[in-house]
């Protein structure tokens, strides 16, 4: 058992240290450790034994130990066994050890971790907030039992400004964001430039963070949230509802009908091919090759079209409940889906080739955005970013789900390490979501889409899963709960770690190359605070704040 | 010399023809760029309405220094038009010896001035980045132009327009290596002149938000838009009269034809590789240009050694 001898080998050095292990399966580990010990756990599970860092979550688990829970969530990828090492912290003193020095992926989680849950980390090397802003008051988390889901403080200042580092001596200011032509979410860099080289930059964003998992945990139902899941992304959906239903089904050790598990590969393939090329044409878009980017969306459109065809909709696919899907795929559809990727097939080869013998391109993209073996590992950035540069993780062969354990495939590798490379890694990857979809159709079997489920979902059990999203693992925590919803829901969308890789990307490289090193993220331009209103007859300006616009929507939606 | 009344009515006449087919060639720019992208394209017409709705919205005044944004926009549109008196379409280039190529030169490094003057009066950071990067593009480019027409005067001996711009360069006597060689240098940079793919860095709108139009709106921005337009068809007017001359029939309104038809022919092309090439980045481009420029020196010595 692969989980066995993971855990064994941790017991071998910290045996008085571990205070309870749980292996539910032998590709999951759970095990508390004395908090006092996580650090150095957490060092020899990510440097000895090689782990890779996925994520941490904080856990307001008050109502039922009187305690806060802190878990970092580890991936074994040669052993294929997610781990994740839990310590208890007393509620009356929220405080862990920080292990951003020895794991310097865990920065971002561990910040969110004080802003939403109050959970300090002790010696944070940059403590600076992440998530709130910083006009929201101290002491108020949102993520904590007791804050309500629409709780906004009384003290709330919106229009107070970020407090931004000091800028290095030599350097100008070039504010990049939040509204870019090529920025498709409000974040912003700031970067320091000089003449045209960056040399640092400071990043804030979470500009629209929704509290899609405080509503998953005190407002939605287990077979609701995935509705909600899938609209975390506008491109990825589909892996996030797949992800979080996963992830509740192995907490309650419920395993889906085969032919629903066909179906969640085809449909997660699906959503590959058309974020694929999406990203192709926005990357050329961005290097001026407009026509590149426009033959691109044109092939990808037929794939958006049949998607509306099986599921109802473009790209939202309302496809997972707890133990299946929630619709087939007809004899007639499976024929036409067929077509379809022939067609996209035979479009697409004539892309690779004029990609990989365009001069232009490769000028632009070879050398930039350089993300080295040793980023990879200490900022544990995923998907075709850490594949680009010769290290070979893949969820889907790594951490099997679904049916990608009975489908064949390749896992494309490249070793630039830089743009040109995952440039590289996407094209060819289109071939490979190509010939799995081709073999779930030919394997898939008959039978139910969905099992009966008659029971509640046991509390209080943990459940991970990871999916690979077209832009890397995708990683789901779930707790179950009670009154038939998650206790705690925790999303890691790949971006949440490669953003944390940015900066070291596009550290003295052109101001130019900036833009394409950042190129794989999508656009949203959604949160105006103000508008505008210019009577014509009485010729009077009237400006409203984002206060009066919410109370006129309020009054026509009452 | 005597300035004449038909050398005003020819200059009047070139300055009616830059400013009402310059966006005709725009529109046949985008929409041949769009078959070539699987789009159906803008309405042959677009560029005219975008003009006419742009010159009729409010002209508000922004960014760092108004007062020079709105020089800045005038200018650049009074170069263009200004040059476009002086070259040849279909006839002879209407001043004739009262205008020279020395002022052509400057006239049109003045056009490039005028986008450093918006840039500079937007004052924002993307600005002053495009500012730096047309400035680099600018030193490293003119001397190209400058290079052809000294050629020119060289075999001619005399400065006149209407002499150099009349296919001069080959006038050597012997095989024209330098004429042949610096075509190819023009036909090269030819994209870098009118400022479009793959040398559009110093506007680039997905690294640098436009750079030195990023403050420019409504009829201020109309200009610039103008001033572009007429500077695709007056760089590629500009090669036809260094180049490709010939093919003159004496009859003044088939000549312009004949014209026009060489400058659709340069303009199809223009847009052929700005459809077929992603962007250089500034250092790429310069590299670039410094390389045609050491080209340009061997033309330039071919053609003082009498080829």
């Amino acid at each position: 058992m692969a989980a066995r001898d993971v855990l064994n080998s941790i017991k071998k050095r910290f045996d008085g240290v571990i205070q309870r292990v749980d292996v539910p399966a032998d590709n999951r580990l759970y095990l508390y450790v004395q908090p006092e010990m996580i650090k150095e756990v957490c060092r020899y599970v990510f440097r000895d034994l090689d782990a890779r860092y996925v994520i941490s979550i904080g856990i307001d688990d008050r109502q039922q130990s009187n305690r806060f829970i802190v878990a970092h969530d580890f991936s074994f990828d040669r052993e294929n066994v997610l781990a994740s090492i839990m310590v208890q912290v007393p509620a009356s003193q929220p405080r862990v050890e920080c292990i951003s020095d020895v794991v310097p992926a865990a920065n971002w989680a561990e910040r969110e971790m004080r802003d939403l849950l109050g959970i300090e980390s002790i010696g944070c090397p940059n403590p600076k907030r992440l998530i709130l802003p910083d006009g929201w008051p101290e002491g108020v988390h949102p993520l904590r039992k007791d804050v309500p889901w629409n709780h906004v403080p009384s003290n709330f200042d919106e229009n107070k400004e970020y407090n931004f580092d000091e800028v290095p001596e030599g350097c100008t200011v070039v504010p990049f964001g939040p509204f870019h032509p090529t920025l498709d979410e409000p974040a912003h860099f700031r970067l320091y430039v000089e003449g045209e080289i960056i040399r640092g930059c400071e990043y804030r964003g979470f500009m629209v963070h929704r509290g899609i998992e405080k509503l998953a945990d005190s407002v939605l139902t287990y077979n609701e949230i995935p509705m909600l899941a899938e609209r975390i992304c506008g491109i990825c959906g589909c892996v996030h509802s797949v992800a979080y239903i996963q992830a509740v089904e192995q907490a309650a050790g419920i395993k889906p009908t085969p032919r629903a598990e066909f179906i969640r590969t085809i449909m997660l393939e699906l959503e590959r091919l058309h974020s694929h090329p999406l990203w192709v044409g926005l990357a050329s878009h961005i290097l001026g090759f407009d026509t590149l980017f426009m033959q691109s969306w044109r092939i990808r459109e037929p794939i958006m079209w049949i998607a509306e065809k099986l599921t109802g909709n473009r790209k939202t696919y309302s496809l997972c409940v707890v133990g299946g899907v929630r619709w087939d795929i007809t004899t007639e559809l499976k024929k036409e889906l067929q077509g379809v990727l022939d067609t996209l097939e035979k479009e697409w080869v004539k892309v690779a080739n004029a990609v990989k013998g365009d001069r232009n391109i490769k000028a632009r993209t070879k050398g930039v955005g350089i993300a080295d073996k040793k980023l990879v590992k200490d900022a544990g950035l995923v998907g075709p970013l850490a594949r680009a540069s010769g290290v070979p993780i893949d969820c889907r062969r790594d951490l099997p789900y679904a049916a990608y354990d009975r489908v064949d495939f390749d896992v494309i590798v490249e070793d630039g390490c830089d743009v040109w490379s995952r440039l590289i890694v996407r094209v060819m990857e289109v071939f490979e979501s190509i010939r799995i979809i081709h073999q779930c159709l030919e394997k898939m079997p008959e039978g139910p889409i969905q099992l009966p489920i008659n029971d509640e979902l046991p509390p209080g059990r943990i459940g991970l899963s990871s999916v690979e999203a077209p832009r890397g693992e995708s990683h789901h925590f779930v707790i179950t709960g009670e009154n038939n919803r998650p206790d705690r829901w925790r999303v890691r969308a790949p971006t949440y770690q490669n953003l944390q890789g940015i900066p070291a990307m596009i550290k003295d490289q052109q101001l130019a190359d900036m833009t394409i090193s950042l190129g794989s993220i999508d656009p949203c331009f959604s949160c105006t605070d103000r508008m505008e209103i210019v009577d014509i007859r009485s010729r009077k300006i009237r400006v409203y704040s984002q206060e009066e616009l919410l109370q006129l929507v309020r009054q026509r939606n009452g | 010399m005597q300035l004449n009344i038909s050398a005003i009515i020819l200059g009047a006449i070139n300055v009616v023809l830059a400013l009402g087919l310059a966006p005709l060639f725009e529109g046949i720019l985008r929409k041949i760029t769009a078959r070539i992208q699987s789009r159906q394209g803008p309405p042959l017409l677009q560029p005219y309405f975008d003009l006419l709705k742009l010159l009729g919205k409010e002209d508000i005044e922004s960014g760092h220094s108004p007062r020079m944004q709105r020089f800045a926009a005038l200018l650049s549109l009074a170069t263009v038009l200004t040059v476009a008196v002086q070259i040849p379409m279909g006839g002879q280039a209407p001043l004739g010896g009262q205008s020279d190529v020395i002022l052509l030169i400057y006239l049109l490094t003045l056009s490039g001035i005028s986008t450093l003057l918006a840039a500079l009066a937007a004052g924002s950071t993307y600005s002053l980045v495009g500012m730096s990067r047309e400035m680099m593009a600018m030193m490293t480019l003119e001397p190209l132009l400058a290079v052809a027409i000294v050629i020119g005067a060289v075999h001619t001996g005399t400065l006149r327009l209407d002499q150099v711009l009349n296919g001069a360069v080959y006038t050597s006597g012997m095989f024209p290596v330098a004429g042949l060689i610096i075509l190819g240098i023009i036909l090269f940079a030819l994209q870098a002149f009118v400022g479009r793919m793959p040398f559009d860095t110093a506007e680039a709108e997905t690294e640098i938000m436009e750079g030195p139009m990023i403050e420019y709106s409504g009829p201020k921005l109309a200009l610039f838009k103008y001033a572009r337009m007429v500077k695709l068809f007056l760089y590629t007017a500009l090669f036809v009269a260094l180049f490709v001359p010939w093919g003159q029939t004496g009859f003044y309104p088939l000549d312009v034809i004949i014209f026009l038809v060489k400058v659709t022919v340069l303009v199809l092309l223009v847009t052929l590789i700005a459809a077929t090439h992603a962007r250089y980045r500034i250092d790429q481009a310069i590299r670039y240009y410094a390389g045609l420029f050491g080209l340009a020196l061997v033309a330039l010595v071919f053609a003082v050694s009498g080829f």
